[in-house]
């Protein structure tokens, strides 16, 4: 591939999702140097936890997996993984940034994704945010298998050696010799950066505070869409094969909640966009594991605007036995066998009526990924009223300050192609100032 | 290409992966039975083949013992073979002369109660792999020459934006234009959501800068009437004004957005009082409109069987309109009725509840017991009150659907590309790649391929320019050298068929003007679909061709047949 | 010693060849029985492939893909069923299609790789040996299935499968598929006839026979075989040798 010169200009790109990667894989392609930045240790974001994808049902990683390894394998393509930026300075055409790299204590190049370190530490019980905190990880962790850098790390808060000077098994077990406990946090100076793209994501508003009018953590048998599709994934931790996590029943019914502190005076005031049609692929793929399995989901407006959405509605309804119901959300109880009961108020007849399930599934708000308000004061751009980055609707990737562009989640909850659109125009924005200099 | 005299020389690097292979099944005896192979000079075992040590064995075989083949069997292809690839070629064996054999991740990982079979699965996955090797044959990355200049079909607002972006990039752009001035739908339109500023103002904006890059030729009055060749090669000829010009260009994007439904026949619309919402932005535009009582109806004409769509611009373009009618007159009174509103995301929900505070009044309705227009009122049965509501009215205004434009399926045929059931262009992948076609060097922006609304169609302006820019970034095309191959010595096999060419999903297969089967390689990816179908065995799929692909069959079954 | 079946698996790249390796990484157990050759796409594995598996003894054949509609390739995958249930409906012809499956397998899904192998394995394990594996081979069984092998070679066949897509498909957005029925007349008619010509031209590659004795040797009604003799004829495989009295002797050409 025939590059832009040496000295030519690159750009920073701060997370490494769809969008980032996006972002990358195009400049790259172009001949622009690029530096993805990641906060996480694998690269990804939210389109790796899924299980399918939305009207195709594609699954979600075998159309990434292509496109991790692509990214981690470019000429053109810095990955900086754990890292976050600490400071920017310059201006369009001629930033400087500061990016802090967390150590990872294990080797990239070197670690063969073995899981010896992970098998023999005996720090246990660290949550693992990739399956939605549902299962446990040791101190040598990997996000999961297929991540990218296929490359395990150490947890520096619950290693025992860093920590406490003890142990060290990893270490002596590690055939690699991939374990470096000497690696230090360290600051990576880049210079003659031409632009920046902000592509942070979301994140989930999954705070018990606000939804446990929902019942969520009380019952246990109330979960979270994320959670949810972790469950039924095929790599998730119940191989797909969706049971109750009380009794380890299989469910026959299922309710999805819309809207959870969406479009709602007591949570955020706007629309997460994607949360009708990912419900309907949810209630699709369990449907896949159980024929029998009965779905009802509870909206206020069914918004499938995108294309081929309303034929995936009808598809749901006639043969996926989902039942949409307008309605509003009264409150949740449970029954003796810890099976929710939903009342609500059915809004086609303007009764109030109950429905008694066997799992509720959560559609939980879309939220500014947390750490944005930070980043925006290290980068000088605005946001919005909802601490989205603030864009104008005619420049829709450009932020408040020039140089600097930004696409999906990070500005409004939008779905994987349109990140994927606006990730290629921030991409070419970012070209153009380093082309037409 | 190879020298096929030379006698292969294969080297096999057995790797131990630490304890993950060698813990379980013999690393060395297996690099022992590896030499009594045929063709096999060079054997040995690793004990990290991807380590630096790992790899200075494989260079230091290659020197030592002349090797024109190398095989590394240990983890899996899909994340080291690039790294052994880059190894063999920098010590001058071509890098489609590796090979790989996956013994950890589908061999020791999988079986771990079972060394002994394991141990035998290891050894028949090394003859095998042995055996194709002997056959691989080297293979050159196929380059063409790529001209770096765009064509943009269609000069609304993103048509306009993806040309300025382009140009802004440097590139030689040409933006084709139907009409005779830039702009579209943009033209007519009156304000612009969210936030209500003329929409002439971002025309004239767009307009200004595109008319001020002189690498950017506007074309208007102008439409694209043939279009031949492959990606990087164009060649495009272009009406303008009468007047023929012929492009050659690199890469082309297609802009050609919508056209507007005519509701003739739904809820009484006669173009007069019940009107469509694209006809009261030109009255607004006019400054001529008069009614107080004002009603909107949503979904006309979509989400039914016909149309089963959502057009996902129409319920903001309502809100819009009722919130500038609000304006002009406070006293006027606009409802809207709808199915479900559609407002997704933070400003344009934020902008659904500022109609509400505004006064618009919305009401719901069920396509079962759809409004029915009379002369002065409006019936609407509200299934939440259960009752059936009368509302006066002096103006209707109909939102109805973008439908595609009927010329697409030309545009279409031309470019090679599909269109999906209600004429939209049909992107190659609907999730991951939303502005390319499958057809290598073709792109699609805007309304053409979904209906969007503006910010939208600017984002995707900007996408399209990005995709296009990945090409005509570089002077030349360069593609793996595993492609699909109609060699001289097999055309007399041909039979003429076309089965290939039906069965290839990137038209990378055509016939020629002497009718001759000619491979595009630069389009092809390799997927030899037309290699297995091909009816008389003519094509060749190179680096998984018949004949290797045949030797590790018999290498596992033990003969030929 | 217990009977161990010998499988070989087509597995294409993008989506069960990350599935399998996916099992690895999660350590997810599966019998040891098969062997893999990798392709780019399940549409590659051309239908001789699977028949010259089966000619030299190997027990069982499976071939993978992505699931419908997730073919890295957009439509390999379809292709790859085409041709399979041809070589199936083959195979029914000599009660030897259970040893051949088609199945998909997505890059997330390691646990139903280990699944679906493992049923395959059982369920070759449980049909036995092939008898065109070991010392003392079917000889018939061979012949029928070289026969299947030159017909799926032929272009008649070939072209057959290669335009079925286009027959019986209209293409729409999500690659959904309508029913075939009609089409599989056609096909199983064009293939039963297939089978037959090639079996003849073999029994007629090693010597001079009449209708009646490739009748006796083919186990067929004499008026099948003559038609399907006219047929050769016409097509210029075969011709008359000598006439044995009354009874024409036919030779291949």
């Amino acid at each position: 591939m025939k590059n832009l010169g040496e000295n030519s200009k690159s750009v920073v790109i701060i997370g490494a999702g769809i969008a980032g990667i996006q972002a990358a894989l195009d400049l790259g392609d172009m001949g622009i140097q690029v530096h993805l930045v990641e906060k996480q240790s694998c690269i990804g974001g939210r389109m790796a936890q899924l299980d399918k994808t939305f009207p195709t049902l594609d699954c979600s990683i075998c159309i990434l997996a292509p496109k991790l390894s692509e990214c981690y394998r470019h000429d053109n393509i810095t990955l900086h993984t754990l890292s976050e930026i600490q400071k920017i300075g310059g201006s369009v055409g001629n930033f400087s940034v500061d990016v802090l790299k967390h150590a990872r204590y294990v080797k990239e190049g070197v670690c063969t994704n073995c899981g010896d370190c992970g098998a023999i530490c005996p720090v246990r019980g660290i949550t693992n945010f990739f399956d939605a905190n549902l299962v446990t990880q040791a101190a040598a962790q990997i996000a999961f298998p297929a991540a990218v850098p296929a490359a395990y790390r150490i947890d520096p808060n619950k290693c025992l050696y860093l920590n406490y000077e003890i142990c060290g098994l990893c270490y002596q077990n590690c055939g690699a010799d991939a374990i470096d406990f000497t690696q230090k946090d360290s600051i990576l100076s880049l210079d003659n950066i031409g632009a920046i793209i902000v592509a942070t994501g979301l994140d989930l508003a999954e705070d018990i505070h606000t939804l446990n009018i929902y019942g969520y953590q009380k019952y246990d048998n109330v979960i979270t869409a994320m959670e949810l599709e972790r469950l039924i994934c095929a790599s998730g931790p119940q191989a797909g094969h969706l049971s109750r996590l009380t009794d380890g029943k299989h469910p026959k019914k299922i309710a999805y909640l819309q809207c959870i502190d969406s479009r709602s005076q007591k949570g955020q005031m706007y629309c997460s966009s994607v949360c009708c049609m990912y419900t309907t692929k949810e209630a699709m793929i369990a449907f896949e594991h159980d024929n029998e399995l009965e779905s009802y989901v509870f909206y206020i407006d069914m918004r499938a605007g995108g294309k081929g959405f309303q034929k995936f509605l009808q598809r749901g309804a006639k043969e996926y036995n989902i039942k949409y119901l307008k309605s509003k959300i009264s409150h949740i109880d449970v029954d003796k066998d810890d099976n929710p009961i939903i009342t609500y108020e059915d809004y086609e007849t303007s009764e109030i009526k109950q429905l008694t399930v066997d799992l509720v599934v959560l559609a939980t708000c879309i939220i500014p990924s947390r750490g944005i308000n930070k980043l925006a004061d290290v980068l000088g751009i605005d946001l919005d009223h909802y601490d989205y980055v603030k864009t104008n609707p005619f420049l829709p990737v450009e932020t408040s300050a020039e140089g600097i562009y930004t696409c999906g989640c990070a500005r409004e909850p939008m779905d994987i192609p349109r990140s994927v659109a606006e990730a290629s125009g921030a991409a070419a924005r970012a070209a153009e100032v380093i082309k037409g200099g | 290409m190879s020298d096929k005299e030379e006698e292969p020389r294969i080297g096999v690097f057995v790797c131990s992966c630490g304890s993950n292979i060698g813990g379980l099944i013999d690393v060395k005896a297996l690099a022992e039975y590896s030499k009594t192979l045929p063709n096999v000079v060079f054997t040995e075992d690793n004990l990290y083949t991807c380590s630096e040590t790992g790899l200075a064995q494989i260079k230091n075989g290659i020197k030592d013992h002349n090797l024109n083949r190398v095989i590394v069997a240990s983890c899996t292809p899909r994340t080291h073979e690039p790294l052994f690839r880059d190894c063999v070629k920098k010590e001058g064996v071509n890098e489609y002369l590796f090979n790989f054999v996956n013994i950890r991740d589908q061999n020791t990982w999988c079986h771990q109660k079972y060394p002994q079979e394991a141990f035998e699965k290891a050894k028949d996955l090394i003859r095998m792999g042995v055996a194709k090797a002997a056959k691989l044959e080297a293979l050159d990355n196929i380059i063409v020459d790529a001209t770096p200049t765009a064509l943009v079909i269609g000069g609304g607002v993103s048509g306009m934006t993806a040309a300025l972006s382009l140009a802004n990039q440097g590139f030689e752009t040409h933006l084709v234009e139907r009409e005779n001035e830039l702009g579209g739908r943009l033209k007519t339109l009156h304000k612009l959501f969210p936030n209500d500023q003329k929409a002439q103002l971002l025309l004239d904006n767009l307009k200004k800068n595109v008319g001020s890059k002189e690498n950017l030729k506007i074309h208007t009055s102008a439409q694209v009437k043939n279009i031949e060749g492959f990606v990087g090669n164009f060649e495009v000829s272009v009406e303008e004004n009468g007047n023929n010009i012929n492009l050659t260009i690199g890469v082309i994007l297609v802009a050609v957005g919508t056209s507007l439904f005519t509701p003739t026949g739904y809820f009484g619309y006669d173009g007069k009082i019940r009107i469509t919402q694209h006809e009261l932005e030109s009255k607004l535009n006019n400054n001529d409109v008069k009614a107080k009582d004002i009603v909107m109806i949503q979904c006309v004409g979509s989400r039914n069987d016909e149309r089963v769509y959502c057009s996902s611009v129409c319920c903001m373009t309502a809100l819009k309109n009722a919130l500038v009618l609000k304006e002009n007159n406070p006293k006027s009174n606009v409802s809207i009725l709808f199915r479900d509103l559609y407002t997704p995301g933070t400003h344009y929900e934020d902008y659904y509840r500022r109609a509400r505070e505004e006064g618009v009044v919305f009401i719901e309705y069920s396509p079962e017991k759809e409004p029915s227009v009379e002369e002065n009122q409006i019936k609407v049965y509200n299934q939440y009150l259960g009752e059936e509501l009368l509302i006066p009215y002096d103006l209707c205004v109909l939102s109805t659907p973008l439908v595609s434009n009927n010329d697409n399926k030309a545009l279409a045929q031309m470019i090679k590309v599909p269109l999906e059931e209600n004429g939209f262009f049909l992107e190659a992948h609907v999730k991951l790649r939303p502005m390319d076609f499958a057809t290598a060097g073709v792109f699609i922006c805007g309304s053409a391929k979904w209906p969007v609304d503006i910010t939208e169609s600017i984002s995707q302006g900007y996408a399209a320019a990005a995709r296009a820019s990945t090409i005509i970034s570089h002077d030349t095309i360069e593609v793996e050298g595993a492609t699909s191959f109609l060699p001289d010595y097999n055309k007399s096999l041909c039979t003429g068929c076309e089965v290939c060419i039906k069965v290839c999903p990137y038209n990378a297969i055509s016939k020629n003007e002497e009718d001759e089967i000619v491979i595009t390689q630069v389009l092809c990816k390799g997927c030899g679909v037309c290699g297995a179908t091909c009816t008389n065995h003519a094509i060749i799929i190179r680096h998984f061709t018949d004949q290797q692909i045949l030797s590790e069959i018999y290498a596992y079954g033990g003969k030929e047949v | 010693m217990t009977f161990e079946p010998k499988i070989l698996g087509f597995l294409c790249n993008w989506c069960s060849y990350a599935g399998a390796d996916l099992a690895g990484v999660s350590r997810i157990q599966y019998p040891p029985n098969m062997r893999v050759i990798r392709v780019m796409c399940s549409g590659r594995v051309d239908p001789v492939f699977i028949f010259k598996a089966l000619l030299t003894g190997i027990d069982g054949v499976f071939v993978l893909g992505c699931h419908p509609g997730d073919c890295h390739y957009l439509e390999g995958n379809y292709e790859a069923e085409k041709k399979f249930i041809m070589v199936q409906k083959f195979l029914k012809i000599v009660d030897f299609d259970k040893r051949i499956r088609l199945d998909w397998v997505s890059a997330s899904e390691g646990a139903r790789f280990a699944q679906v192998v493992t049923e395959f394995i059982e369920s070759i394990r449980e049909q036995g040996p092939s008898p065109l594996s070991g010392e003392n081979i079917d000889q018939e069984l061979f012949n029928n299935l070289k026969a299947m092998e030159n017909s799926v070679s032929s272009d008649r066949i070939r072209a057959l499968v290669g335009r079925q897509r286009r027959i019986t498909e209209v293409e729409n957005e999500y690659g959904e598929k309508v029913p075939i029925d009609e089409y599989n007349a056609i096909f199983d008619g064009a293939i039963h006839d297939e089978f037959v010509r090639q079996r003849i031209l073999l029994s007629l590659s090693t010597k001079v026979l009449s209708v009646k004795d490739l009748a006796a040797e083919l186990k067929l009604d004499p008026s099948e075989i003559l038609e399907n003799m006219l047929t050769l004829k016409s097509r210029g495989d075969i011709d008359y040798q000598s006439i044995d009295g009354n009874t024409p002797l036919y030779m291949r050409i």
